[in-house]
Order: structure tokens, then C-alpha cells, then sequence
């Protein structure tokens, strides 16, 4: 738990620091005016924070297959949560790069925003680590909290505090659809811990002494508490503030909220379905066809993403549909319940992951960047951010040669060999319409009207790419042109994760 | 298979000869990827180098291609020049057969000729315009001479993204985005299909190499649905008919080096898949399918014939007529005889050439005059006498004259036909006189009659060098075809049994 232990001490001093190291420097340089100052402090503590995250990272244990409970087995440390937090380690890192860039061109420089991502970022970890439904609720309303107040936080929009507040209530609504679940499955089973409910649902334990009663309530427990879950990933038919909050939230957030916490809880509800219920829900309720729901929540977030994104101006809405249909590919992978099936989702979210840094460094990269025109004309203005952009959304769309159509095949793939052939040609179909609207951007920044001398130079000024951001870019192109020769480390990786979870 | 390989080159040419022709496949795909290297580092000012380089390096990569054809050897059924890979933890192989050579050599042929016709024409973009065809270049040798389903759907899906952006950023005009989006997403659409088969292949027999997929037994249910799968991914590139609206609108906006590839190569990749994956993977059901694509294929000739009457864009008239070309090798395909498939490979290889010249025609009137509607043009015979005689031997070359390739290659897919249905012959040998009606029609149209225009230049040196080698290999084809019949005799035979 170093890293944990390690953040936590890492917020506490920078809140110290943060609290007075302005009253320092007004000292010191009286004629600074109040913002430069906030400014100064905000790069300081965004570097801090990078610098603590790097720390952290070293700080994580070992990959070796072991798996260690800790707490009272409230938590558990294994090399699911070791590689996961990993992940989000670097994947925040990029987040807090391009948050600065954002900061450089929009005045929100509270460093609190970033220690309260910061903060967001522990409550993921502990997330990942849950290994009781207590640990798991608590460790979800921290982030929640932090992120429900990063949404609202550029205070003088209105689409900001609306953001917020659509967000805290429809994430209250899903914890409290949370907290019912886990209520009902304490007490229908008596027991709140994960080792003890994998115990209770072993297959032959299930067979022999569990009634009908047990049955019910427990799986309603189950569904609701899928039901909390699915909410935080945005899948259909809990996707209904996705749309609004990526829209309304300052784009540095909104780059948070798609990049970073999809992989923890997407790791927390991979352990619940494939080691804590695994019997009952793949074994049971599968030869019952149960396990419906889940099937329809990946059908209709692939539907919904697909042709919600069709009619949208605003690019973050535009993202946000698009996040929604790649969750629904992603829960494909949950629903097929084989160990292929678990690889390929984690191959699928890094390497979406990989790509949501492109998008959003491009997007912050612009100085106007609300609606799809704003794109217009990026190819006279800088022609290599017009490329990558389009390298990375034809990824995203699944064009082979490129890193994004090896993570659907491998999805596909695994879904094919557990037979979901609807699953799977739902997928294709809206990858294709999927394709559509990555292309229209791509032909807004490439093919729109020649733009007169002028207007190319404004919009040249307007396009404003920090030394990180541009960095983080390049990476991000050549992984995705060059994954295709060497795969093998990501393969490793996934592998590990699924080996975590179903020995 | 190397060994076996090696072993029967020995046997033929003795124990030396390997060692001195060692040519591989790798190299002639780094040929290519090293002139794009190239490029990124040349500012894109440097405009005149950077047109020079990749002449260069396409045309060294098609002199590296003509040794595989020297060295190839005419007499055996095998994969030749066979190399493995390892690549993204499969064992790729790759190789040629008598009939993925011609593709390869049609490919390396006609890249150069793109990038020469579109000297002066592109202004804009020049690097990446080079770049995007060097692309393309390895992309399609990768797609014809992979051998691997998995590898082959990934180079086949990728031409989508260079061409793409071929006819979207240097079209002609702003229709060119609708084109753009038609040609990507309709080819989409079908290859996912055929990515879902080749899953299932992959999922039932564990291997996706086409070597051993050759001897793998598919049952006559499992083989009818996998064959459709294939063939609505093949039948939107070929195009046939209810799949072909893409067709003229990307040809009418693409550049005229992009419409070059299109008819030349591109088209081909559909025809190819037919007969390197379709016919010898699923027997059965190419058997029980092959009423619905002569059906589908003669419709395709005698209404695109029809249809092509009636259009006034030149382009769009090459286009349409490519598409009832594209049907007569269809029918050759299925007919299941050896002349048939012989004849429809052939004319594959015909139409690559000439429907990639009066394209090239097409885009020397243009460059001239700007327009490519038919009424503006009248009577140029009399200003641009040279032009007007290529033009002229095009046109006839297109129409199956004797003496030119097409000839050969309708004349074997017809006997072909003949032997298996009457009828189809007869409709499809109907749509030769329809093409004789519009194709000379427009001859008439363009080139006689009073002048209308006023710019009098002929055809450039630069132009005639493009148009020289084509007229060459299509007299050659016409006139000696036996080194190429040899060749695709022994590779169909194979195939056959």
C-alpha cells in the first residue's frame, strides 16, 4: 500500500503548501498581480503532482502473481491492482498535461483542481484495491466526490455548474442503486467480504444449500449493485449524463473523466464478475440466459454511442457518445466471460485509453474547440496536429493497420469463440457507423474550403501546442502506427491481468 | 516450403542459381517504405526532388519486381520466393504463385506512371500526395502476395485510409467529400463481413494461413455462409452491380493518378480475393453461387453499358465501362474451366492498362481544358493529332479490338463461357457491341468534328512517356500473350484441381 499511503502524505503537504505559499511570494514580489500568482502556484503544484505521481509509480510492487489481503481484507493488493494503478498512474500523468495546457489558455488556475484530482486519483486506487463491498462504496464516493466538484469547477459558466450538479445527482442516484445492492447481498449472505461471497457461490456450494429465496434476493443485490457500476461507466441505459457533464465540464476535466477512472472501476466490476460471482452468474444464470442484461447494456451502448455521436455540433458531446460506444465494445468482453474475453477488454481499454490522450491533447491544443467547425481549415494552420488527429480517429473507427482495429478484433475474436454472434455483428455494424462521424471529423480538419491568408493565420495563432502536449502526441501517433509490429508487451500485460483474476 | 522451393529450383537450374538470384519479398516492400522515409526528411518546398525521389524509388522497386518475374519459375504450381515472418505472434507467410505476380507487377507498373501523370497536375501537398502513393505501393504488394487471411484483411482495409485522403484532399471539386465518404464507407461495410468470417475461420480451424487452410475441410453449410461473407467484401470492390454506386463518383473526383490506381489496381483487389480465396477455399459454394453471379455479372454488363450511353462526363464513361469490364471477369471466374479463369486474369490484366491510360487521356484533356464534360470538347483531332491517335488506339483496345489484350482475354473468357452457358455468353458477348456503341461514339465525339476549343497543344514529351509503355505492353499482350498464358496456366490448372 506504499503508493496509497504515499499520495495520501503527498495531499496533505501540498495543501499546506498550497495554503501558504501564496502569502510567501505576495511578499516577496508585491507588484505580481493576484493571478500570475495563482498561476505560478498552479504550475508549481501540477509539476509537484506529476513529480509524486512518477514517485508513486515507483513505489508500486512487483508484477510476480502473488496476491496479498490487507486491512482486515478490506483491501488486496495483486498484479490486477499493481498493473491497473499503473495505468492510471501514466494515464493521469498525460491528464495533468493537458490540463496545464488548458490552464495556459483558460484562467482556471486553483491548484486545488489539481489536488483534487489528486485526490480522485486515491479513491481509484482504493477502488482497485477493494476487496469488501464497504471498501468498494466508500472508495468510489471519494472519487465521485472530487469529481463531482471538479465538473463545477469554472465557476463563472453556467454549463460548468450545470455539468456539476447533473453529475452529483444522477451520481448519488447510482450510489445509492449501489449501496441498495450491497445491502441486499449482506442480507441475503451475512457477509460483506469478497473472499467469503466467492466461497458461498462456489458452483457446489450453490447446488446444495442455497433456496430459491437466497436466490432472488442475492441476485437482485447483484444486479443493483452491476447497476452502480454501470452508471459510473456511462453504459447504456445509465448513460444519460455522459453527454452533458463531458460537455458542460471544463475540457481538461473532461479529458480526466475519459481517460482515467473507466480502467479502475472497470477493474473492480471485472473482479466482481469474474472471480466473486463468477459462478453464478456465468455457470447459473447463463444456462437460465440471465446474463441478458448485460448483453443488452453492451448492445444498446453500442447503438446509442454510434448514432447518438451522428447529429452532434459540439465535439466533447461528439467524445462522449463515442466513450459511450466504446464502453459498449468493452462490455462485450465482460459478457463473453472467458479468460480471451477479459484480455482482449484490457487490451481494448489501454489502448483506448492511448487514444483518448490523443484526441483530447488535440482538442486542447485548439483555442476555440467547442463545436465540430472549429476544426475547419486544420490542415493549412498546422498540418501535423491535422495529422495525428487523423491517425488517431482512424484508429478510434478500427481502421487496420492501426492499433485501434486490433483491440476490436481481439474483442470480437473472443466474443466469436463464446459463440455471441448478435454481440458481434451489432459491433461491426456500429463500428461502421462509428466510422461515419470520425470521418467527418477528420474531413472538417482536411477537406473544408480553402481559408484565405488571413483567416489561415488567425487560426495558426489560435492553435497553441505545449512542449508536453506535443510530446505526448508523438508517443501517442507512433505507438498507434507501430503497435502492429510489436504487440507483444501489451498482450503480456493483459495477460497478467486476466491470469490475476481467474486462477 | 522453402526447402521443397529450393529443392525444385535446383533440380531445374542447378545447384548455383539460388545463390546468385536471391530476391525477397521484404526487400522489395522496404523499397517503398525507404523512399517515405525518405520523403519526411525533404522539406516540403523542395518541390521538383521530391517528385524525382519518388520516381525514383518506384520506379527501382518496379525493376526490383521485374527480377522476381526473370527468376520466377514458369513451371512450378507452388508459392515461390515463400518468407516467413513472425509478426504480431503469428507466423506470416508470404509468397508468389503464377498469378499474384502479375498483380505485383501490374502494382509496381503503374505507381510510377501515377506519380509521372501527376507532375505538373498536383500543386498542393506535393510530399504528402508522394508519400500517400509510396503507400500504397506496399500496401498492395502486401495484399497480393500475403498469404494470410488476417494479413491480407488488414492490408486490404489500410488502401482505404491513403486513398481516402487521395480523394479527398486533391479532387477536383466539392463533391469530392461525398466520394470520399462513399468509396470508404461502402468497401467498410462489406470487408467487416469477411473480417467476421475469417474469425469464425480462425475460431473453427485455428490458423488463418492460407496454406493450410487449403487443406482444411469446410463443411457445405459452413461454406456457403463464409463464401457470402467473402463476396459482398469482394463484390463492392470488384463492383458489381448493386454494389457499384461508389464507383463513378470516386473516379470522377479523385485526381487522375488516384483514378488511375482506382481502375488499375484497386478494382482488382476484389477479382483477386474471388480467385485466391473465394474459388479455392469454398469450392462448393462457389459452385452453387455461381447462377447468382452471372446473374449479378451479366446485369452488370449490359446495364452499365447501357448506362454509360447516357453519361456525359468522361470520367464517369471509363468508370461505368470498367464496371461491365469488371463483369465479363467475373463470369470468367466462375465459368470453372481453365480458359475462363485464364481469361478473366488476363483481362484483370488488360483493363489495368488500358482503362489506366484513357484515364491518363482523360487527365491530359483536363489538365488542358479543365472541364470533363463531353459537349465542351469537339473536333481535337485536328489540334492534338498524337493525342488523338492514343486516344484512338485506347478506345479500340478497350473495345476488344484484335491485336490488343483485351482481345485475348474476352476471346478465352468467352470460350470459356461458351462451354459452360450458352446465354450468358450471348448476353455478355451483347454488352461487347454496346461498348463498341459508346466507345466509339465518344471516340466520335471528342475527336472529330469542328473545333470548338482553343488551347493547341499536343501531348507533352512527359505525357508521352507515359502513354508509350502502356501502348508497348498492350500490343505485347495482344500480339505474344504465350509467356503470360504459360505462366497463369500452370498456377489456374492448380487451382482447378
Amino acid at each position: 500500500m506504499y503508493p496509497e499511503i504515499f499520495l495520501t502524505a503527498t495531499i496533505c503537504v501540498l495543501l499546506v503548501y498550497g495554503a501558504f505559499a501564496p502569502k510567501m511570494s505576495t511578499i516577496s514580489h508585491k507588484r505580481k498581480t493576484q493571478s500570475i500568482i495563482n498561476n505560478n502556484l498552479f504550475f508549481n503544484i501540477s509539476w509537484l503532482v506529476i513529480f509524486s505521481l512518477t514517485i508513486a509509480l515507483f513505489l508500486l510492487p512487483a508484477v510476480n502473481g502473488s496476491s496479498v489481503t490487507i486491512f482486515n481484507n478490506l483491501l488486496i493488493v495483486d498484479d490486477l491492482t499493481t498493473i491497473v494503478k499503473g495505468i492510471i498512474l501514466i494515464s493521469s500523468i498525460a491528464t495533468l498535461f493537458i490540463s496545464m495546457a488548458y490552464v495556459k489558455k483558460e484562467s482556471i488556475n486553483a491548484f486545488e483542481f489539481t489536488l483534487l484530482l489528486l485526490l480522485a486519483i486515491l479513491g481509484l486506487f482504493c477502488l482497485v484495491s477493494s476487496n469488501d463491498l464497504i471498501s468498494l462504496y466508500l472508495a468510489i464516493e471519494l472519487q465521485s466526490l472530487c469529481l463531482y466538484v471538479v465538473a463545477a469547477f469554472k465557476r463563472d459558466s453556467e454549463h460548468s455548474v450545470e455539468a456539476g450538479l447533473k453529475y452529483f445527482v444522477l451520481g448519488a442516484l447510482s450510489s445509492g442503486l449501489l449501496l441498495f445492492g450491497s445491502a441486499l447481498i449482506y442480507a441475503y449472505t451475512g457477509t460483506t467480504n469478497f473472499d467469503q461471497l466467492l466461497l458461498l457461490n462456489l458452483s457446489s456450494n450453490l447446488d446444495q444449500a442455497v433456496t430459491t429465496s437466497f436466490h432472488t434476493g442475492f441476485l437482485i443485490g447483484i444486479v443493483f449493485l452491476s447497476f452502480g457500476l454501470l452508471f459510473k461507466l456511462a453504459a447504456v441505459p445509465f448513460h444519460m449524463w455522459a453527454p452533458d457533464v463531458y460537455e458542460g465540464s471544463p475540457t481538461s476535466v473532461t479529458a480526466f473523466f475519459a481517460i482515467v477512472p473507466k480502467i479502475a472501476i472497470l477493474a473492480v466490476f471485472t473482479r466482481l464478475y469474474f472471480t466473486v460471482f463468477y459462478d453464478i452468474i456465468y455457470i447459473h444464470l447463463q444456462s437460465q440466459g440471465s446474463i441478458v442484461f448485460l448483453n443488452f447494456c453492451a448492445i444498446g451502448s453500442m447503438v446509442v454511442g454510434a448514432f447518438g455521436a451522428l447529429k452532434q455540433h459540439k465535439i466533447k458531446r461528439l467524445l462522449a457518445y463515442s466513450a459511450i460506444g466504446h464502453m459498449g465494445y468493452m462490455l462485450i468482453g465482460i459478457s463473453t466471460g472467458t479468460l480471451e474475453g477479459l484480455e482482449a477488454l484490457f487490451i481494448y481499454i489501454i489502448i483506448y485509453i492511448i487514444m483518448t490522450i490523443g484526441t483530447f491533447s488535440v482538442v486542447i491544443s485548439l483555442r476555440k474547440s467547442k463545436n465540430i467547425s472549429d476544426l475547419n481549415g486544420l490542415n493549412q494552420a498546422n498540418p501535423l496536429l491535422a495529422f495525428s488527429l487523423a491517425i488517431i480517429l482512424f484508429s478510434t473507427a478500427g481502421i487496420p493497420p492501426l492499433a485501434g482495429f486490433f483491440s476490436k478484433l481481439f474483442l470480437f475474436f473472443s466474443a466469436m469463440s463464446s459463440s455471441m454472434y448478435l454481440l458481434v455483428i451489432v459491433g461491426i455494424f456500429t463500428s461502421i457507423v462509428g466510422c461515419f462521424y470520425y470521418l467527418r471529423l477528420i474531413k472538417v480538419a482536411y477537406f473544408s474550403q480553402q481559408l484565405s491568408l488571413s483567416d489561415t493565420r488567425y487560426l495558426f495563432k489560435s492553435i497553441f501546442v505545449t512542449k508536453e502536449i506535443s510530446i505526448l502526441l508523438g508517443i501517442v501517433f507512433f505507438w498507434l502506427i507501430l503497435f502492429i509490429f510489436y504487440p507483444s508487451p501489451l498482450f503480456v500485460v493483459a495477460h497478467k491481468i486476466a491470469l490475476a483474476l481467474c486462477v | 516450403m522453402k526447402e521443397v522451393y529450393e529443392m525444385t529450383v535446383n533440380s531445374i537450374f542447378g545447384e548455383s542459381s539460388t545463390n546468385i538470384w536471391s530476391f525477397q519479398l521484404t526487400e522489395l516492400y522496404l523499397l517503398p517504405i525507404f523512399g517515405i522515409l525518405l520523403l519526411l526528411v525533404i522539406p516540403g518546398r523542395k518541390v521538383d526532388l521530391i517528385r524525382q525521389v519518388a520516381l525514383t524509388t518506384s520506379l527501382l522497386t518496379f525493376v526490383y519486381s521485374l527480377f522476381f518475374w526473370f527468376t520466377f519459375n514458369h513451371l512450378s504450381t507452388k508459392f515461390q520466393f515463400i518468407e516467413s515472418f513472425t509478426f504480431s505472434d503469428m507466423h506470416i507467410t508470404a509468397g508468389i504463385d503464377g498469378i499474384s505476380i502479375f498483380f505485383v507487377l501490374l502494382t509496381t507498373f503503374l505507381i510510377p506512371i501515377c506519380i509521372l501523370a501527376s507532375w505538373n497536375s498536383i500543386q498542393k501537398y506535393v510530399k504528402e500526395y508522394m508519400i500517400c502513393f509510396l503507400l500504397l505501393d506496399v500496401m498492395l504488394l502486401a495484399v497480393f502476395t500475403i498469404l494470410d487471411l488476417i494479413m491480407f484483411y488488414i492490408f486490404f482495409e489500410s488502401v482505404l485510409i491513403p486513398m481516402f485522403l487521395i480523394i479527398g484532399i486533391w479532387g477536383s471539386r466539392t463533391r469530392k467529400i461525398r466520394a470520399a465518404y462513399q468509396f470508404f464507407l461502402y468497401t467498410l461495410i462489406g470487408s467487416l463481413l469477411m473480417l467476421v468470417a475469417i474469425l469464425y475461420i480462425y475460431f473453427e480451424f485455428g490458423t488463418t494461413d492460407y496454406q493450410l487452410l487449403l487443406n482444411a475441410y469446410f463443411s457445405e453449410s459452413q461454406q456457403l455462409w463464409l463464401w457470402l461473407a467473402f463476396f459482398v467484401s469482394f463484390a463492392v470492390k470488384v463492383p458489381m452491380v448493386p454494389f457499384h454506386i461508389w464507383l463513378p463518383e470516386a473516379h470522377v473526383e479523385a485526381p487522375t493518378a488516384g483514378s488511375v490506381i482506382l481502375a488499375g489496381i484497386l478494382l482488382k483487389l476484389g477479382t483477386y480475393g474471388l480467385i485466391r480465396f473465394s474459388l479455392p477455399l469454398f469450392p462448393i459454394a462457389s459452385a452453387y453461387y455461381t447462377p447468382l453471379v452471372y446473374t449479378m455479372s451479366v446485369v452488370a454488363v449490359i446495364y452499365t453499358s447501357l448506362t454509360t450511353l447516357r453519361q456525359i462526363d468522361l470520367k464517369k464513361i471509363i468508370a461505368y465501362s470498367s464496371v461491365a469490364h469488371m463483369g465479363i471477369v467475373t463470369i470468367g471466374l466462375f465459368t470453372g474451366n481453365l480458359q475462363g479463369i485464364v481469361g478473366s486474369v488476363f483481362i484483370m490484366l488488360s483493363h489495368g492498362l488500358i482503362s489506366s491510360a484513357l484515364f491518363l487521356c482523360v487527365g491530359v484533356l483536363y489538365d488542358r481544358y479543365h472541364t470533363r464534360i463531353i459537349k465542351y470538347y469537339n473536333g481535337l483531332a485536328a489540334t492534338m493529332p498524337l493525342f488523338a491517335v492514343i486516344f484512338v488506339f485506347f478506345t479500340l483496345a478497350n473495345l476488344g479490338f484484335p491485336g490488343t489484350s483485351a482481345f485475348v482475354g474476352e476471346f478465352l473468357t468467352f470460350a470459356g463461357a461458351l462451354q459452360n452457358n450458352t446465354w450468358v455468353t450471348f448476353f455478355s458477348a451483347t454488352g461487347m457491341i454496346l461498348g463498341a456503341a459508346y466507345s466509339l461514339w465518344l471516340c466520335n465525339r471528342v475527336l472529330f468534328g469542328d473545333l470548338a476549343k482553343g488551347v493547341y497543344i499536343d501531348i507533352t514529351r512527359r505525357e508521352c512517356m507515359v502513354f508509350v509503355p502502356l501502348i508497348l505492353l498492350t500490343l505485347w499482350l495482344g500480339i505474344a500473350p504465350d509467356p503470360f498464358l504459360y505462366t497463369l496456366h500452370v498456377s489456374v490448372s492448380c487451382l482447378l484441381n
